[in-house]
């Protein structure tokens, strides 16, 4: 393989890695804060995607705009879920029930999807996004160094939500003891459904630059379920920045795999990786000391 | 002779030393006390023994084989059982499936043999009502009172004829009447040729109940001896004092 | 504590249901009315063999498995395979078939079961999800999407002939696999087995080698799988490689098995009765569309809310309300504490 086409690989790779470092960050919320895996993320990413999509086609709103609209929703419906589904599962069966509930979520979004948009492929084009820079022989594609940017500015501001304000504290708290938090004063069911709705909030903003750079369809989610897993398992559970650093670095690989071997095995790495983490060291490689096992 | 020994036994938990280089002996026959203040390292040394976490470094030795990183069912078979600091039993089975789950090494064909098993029915229904137990044989184990559950932790832990029992916290949040009739259990069971080793915070407990006891501080034992001799050791009274 | 008279009528009655079952099984092929209805009364069955196999793992060791479409998959497509690549003899493809899967899944077992609770769901639903890009990928093999055609098992075989012997068929795999459960729920197998699903630190505790029975049970139920993914591609011809490693049909199983009630021998069967009808209907009356993924999507969540101990013991706690009064466990041995007034308790 080329050295140009191997850059190529890399650079494409890395830029998809900030989207998925963003997606994961929320997956890593829904864990930390409630213990759920919530496998109905992608779904909403693609929910969003198709909501972008639609406001777009009939209010010609600039796809990227629509987030104004889309973050509060989904903020209001992660909350929503949170209250009125995930806290009424039983705490002795919650990592079980809590995949189930997640899992029926995403059926019902995929199946309303196939249903009101039909399983034909969407996309978006934005008159100025359609061309690439060359950066040292690479051509990056403008659309994907947009999402890229909101991507890793969301990420950002999450991070520095957790780590600097008094609501991110109260936040970190509830995950690592909640009867602790109670006990100094943290409301944490108020916690726990902010928490969740800064999740799907994130899958709304997903969704904005999935909608701009890729071609989608509803069943598709299933293949991100498996890749944000194996990027959380790689990075380590609970751990934000450990996603974040698999995702790049996953991502990189995928893309380096994609241009030389084909969309097949790019998208089999990950599996790979979910079982070779699970089998050598199954708290993670990028986690530290917050990463724990399911 | 010694029935359980550690060499420099040494588990971390990021930057906290949990068991700092433990070497240390328990002999047979014996009740055996091991007690320390908080966070001395106590039930982090009973799961290091037990095989539920494995050591940074260091051996362990049950009847003087090594079982360092053991897988926990593998050290129960070599005749060594545990009681939990918070009670363990399983809801949702019955007390008298609870007793049947423990197993001594079985043969593939008793596998598969009906749970009525007669002999083992047999036995387990007589260690349930050793303890007094024996009226609830049909009731799932999450309707059982605390001290009920307690009791039957043990009988199950029991079930396993193991010669060597690591109890944690027996006492623990148990009416007086219950600790009386826990403590006697233990002495008859001893008397038998059971050697325990024991985890307690109750002092009088431990000091009437053990004849050897061991001092834990911030993960190495500081002193042993019998319980007066504890009792009376400057370097204990100032780990849980504090002075 | 319900009277003896009770406990007789109960289980004479829950005799007499499973007789009558038995006997509506064993004629339905023969009376019912239409092609159509014989080839959903196949697949009834089918997927009652599919829901009781899950639930060997499911119910026994609480591990939920959302990805066991890989082993009807692999079943389908390794009998497939042979039948048609190598020209095996029929019976002797599912055989070989059949061993190969139970291989593979003590391997992937061994890797899978090293990991508990919500991340053992995630590796199932990568595993089949990764067979399935394999599956689409691999044209020479496979056939790739369009697909693969598995010759008859005999060519004077007309269609309600072969209803009729896969219906026979699937009903001989599923008493087996019933059997099986059984057999297993009342063995110490199915102690250890409980017990690692109630609390598996305290079952390695007291000695049982978790790790190997959960390899064990979870390379049985995939051979049961894999029976029925194998008997799927004989008889229905077709082998569609989205279909045979579908996470719908994995989560099918799971809905079946938790609606009727995982603790229950025929729990899986009475939610395939409930489930496969409902999905067919859905079919026929809405098309192509994916409303019947709303369906699933709609009563796994109804499920999982309200009755995560599935129907059964809904209908028996409703069919109690009928019955005299029992009194709890609690009353009666306060009841013997005082009879034992200062000993024990």
């Amino acid at each position: 393989m080329s050295g140009s086409l191997f850059a190529q690989g890399l650079a494409l790779g890395l830029l998809a890695g900030g989207l998925y470092a963003l997606l994961s960050s929320g997956l890593t919320l829904y864990f930390g804060v409630m213990r759920v895996v919530m496998v109905a993320h992608p779904a909403f990413l693609f929910l969003a995607a198709y909501t972008t999509y639609f406001l777009h086609r009939v209010t010609g709103m600039d796809p990227l705009l629509t987030i104004v609209a889309t973050v509060p929703l989904f903020f209001a419906v992660g909350i929503g879920i949170q209250r009125l589904l995930v806290s009424r599962l039983a705490p002795e069966s919650l990592a079980m029930m809590s995949v189930l509930l997640t899992f029926a979520l995403a059926l019902l979004i995929e199946g309303g999807l196939g249903v009101v948009a039909t399983g034909s492929y969407r996309s978006i084009t934005v008159e100025y996004a359609t061309s690439a820079v060359r950066v040292f022989g690479v051509a990056l594609p403008i659309d994907k160094l947009i999402g890229f940017g909101i991507a890793a500015v969301t990420f950002v501001a999450i991070f520095l939500i957790l780590r600097v304000t008094r609501f991110g504290k109260a936040l970190r708290a509830t995950i690592q003891h909640p009867t602790a938090a109670m006990l100094v004063g943290i409301d944490t069911n108020r916690v726990r459904g902010i928490g969740f709705g800064i999740g799907l909030a994130t899958a709304a903003i997903g969704g904005a630059v999935l909608a701009i750079i890729d071609p989608f369809f509803p069943a598709a989610h299933w293949d991100y379920i498996g890749k944000l897993m194996a990027i959380i398992v790689v990075g380590g559970l609970g751990s934000v920045q450990g996603a974040a650093i698999a995702a790049l670095l996953l991502g990189a690989i995928e893309g380096v795999v994609q241009v030389s071997a084909g969309a097949t095995w790019a998208g089999l790495i990950f599996y790979g990786f979910l079982f070779a983490t699970l089998l050598l060291r199954p708290q993670g490689f990028f986690g530290g000391r917050l990463a724990e096992r399911f | 002779m010694t029935i359980l020994h550690t060499q420099d036994l040494t588990k971390a938990f990021g930057g906290v030393v949990a068991v700092d280089g433990v070497t240390v002996e328990f002999q047979d026959t014996l009740i055996n006390g091991l007690i320390g203040p908080n966070g001395s390292g106590k039930t982090t040394f009973f799961n290091l023994v037990t095989g539920m976490i494995r050591p940074d470094a260091g051996n362990v030795f049950v009847h003087g084989r090594e079982v360092t990183a053991w897988s926990p069912h593998r050290i129960v078979h070599t005749g060594l059982g545990r009681t939990f600091q918070i009670c363990r039993v399983f809801p949702r089975l019955t007390v008298l499936d609870n007793m049947l789950v423990a197993l001594r090494r079985t043969r593939l064909r008793e596998l598969f043999g009906g749970l009525g098993n007669r002999a083992d029915v047999e036995r387990a229904r007589t260690w349930l009502t050793r303890v007094g137990i024996d009226h609830l044989e049909r009731a799932e184990a999450r309707d059982l009172s605390f001290g009920q559950q307690k009791l039957l932790e043990l009988a199950a832990v029991l079930m396993a004829e193991p010669s060597l029992i690591l109890l944690d916290e027996p006492a623990g949040g148990v009416n007086p009447a219950l600790i009386e009739r826990i403590a006697d259990l233990v002495r008859d069971l001893n008397a038998e040729g059971r050697t325990f080793l024991v985890v307690e915070h109750n002092m009088d407990f431990v000091m009437n109940l053990c004849n050897h006891v061991v001092v834990f501080d911030r993960g190495r034992p500081i002193a042993s001896g019998t319980p007066a001799e504890i009792q009376s050791d400057a370097r204990v009274l100032e780990a849980y004092l504090g002075v | 504590m319900p009277n003896a008279s009770d406990l007789m009528t109960g289980a004479a009655a829950r005799r007499a249901a499973i007789v009558v079952a038995a006997a509506v099984l064993l004629v339905y092929p023969w009376i019912a009315p239409n092609s159509y209805l014989r080839y959903a009364g196949v697949l009834v069955v089918m997927y009652a063999v599919l829901a009781t196999s899950w639930n060997l793992v499911g119910g026994f060791t609480g591990y939920v498995s959302l990805g066991h479409a890989a082993f009807f998959g692999l079943g389908a497509y390794g009998t497939g395979i042979l039948i048609i690549d190598l020209a095996v003899p029929h019976v002797l493809a599912l055989a070989i078939s059949t061993v190969g899967v139970v291989v593979f899944a003590v391997v992937v077992g061994l890797a899978a079961v090293r990991v508990r609770g919500a991340s053992f769901v995630i590796v199932s639903i990568a595993l089949v999800t990764m067979m399935s890009l394999i599956a689409q990928d691999a044209r020479e093999l496979t056939g790739g999407s369009s697909g693969l055609r598995v010759p008859p098992i005999s060519a004077d075989l007309d269609r309600t002939s072969n209803h009729l012997l896969f219906f026979n068929l699937f009903a001989a795999l599923l008493f087996l696999a019933a059997l099986t459960w059984w057999f297993i729920d009342r063995s110490r197998f199915g102690a250890g087995l409980k017990a690692i699903r109630e609390d598996e630190d305290k079952a390695e505790a007291l000695g049982v080698p978790t790790t190997a029975y959960k390899v064990a049970v979870f390379a049985l139920s995939a051979g049961f799988t894999g029976v029925a993914g194998g008997l799927y591609g004989m008889w229905f011809g077709n082998l569609d490689p989205i279909f045979l490693f579908s996470i719908i049909v994995g989560a099918n199983m799971v809905i079946m098995a938790l609606l009727g009630g995982v603790r229950h021998l025929f729990g899986p069967t009475v939610g395939a009765l409930i489930v496969v009808p409902a999905s067919e209907y859905f079919l026929a009356r809405f098309g192509e569309t994916q409303i019947h993924i709303v369906f699933s999507g709609v009563l796994l969540g109804i499920v999982v809310l309200f009755m995560p101990d599935g129907i059964i013991p809904k209908v028996r706690v409703l069919l109690r309300r009928f019955g005299p009064v029992s009194s709890s466990i609690r009353e009666e041995t306060q009841q013997e504490f005082r009879d034992r007034q200062g000993v024990g308790a």
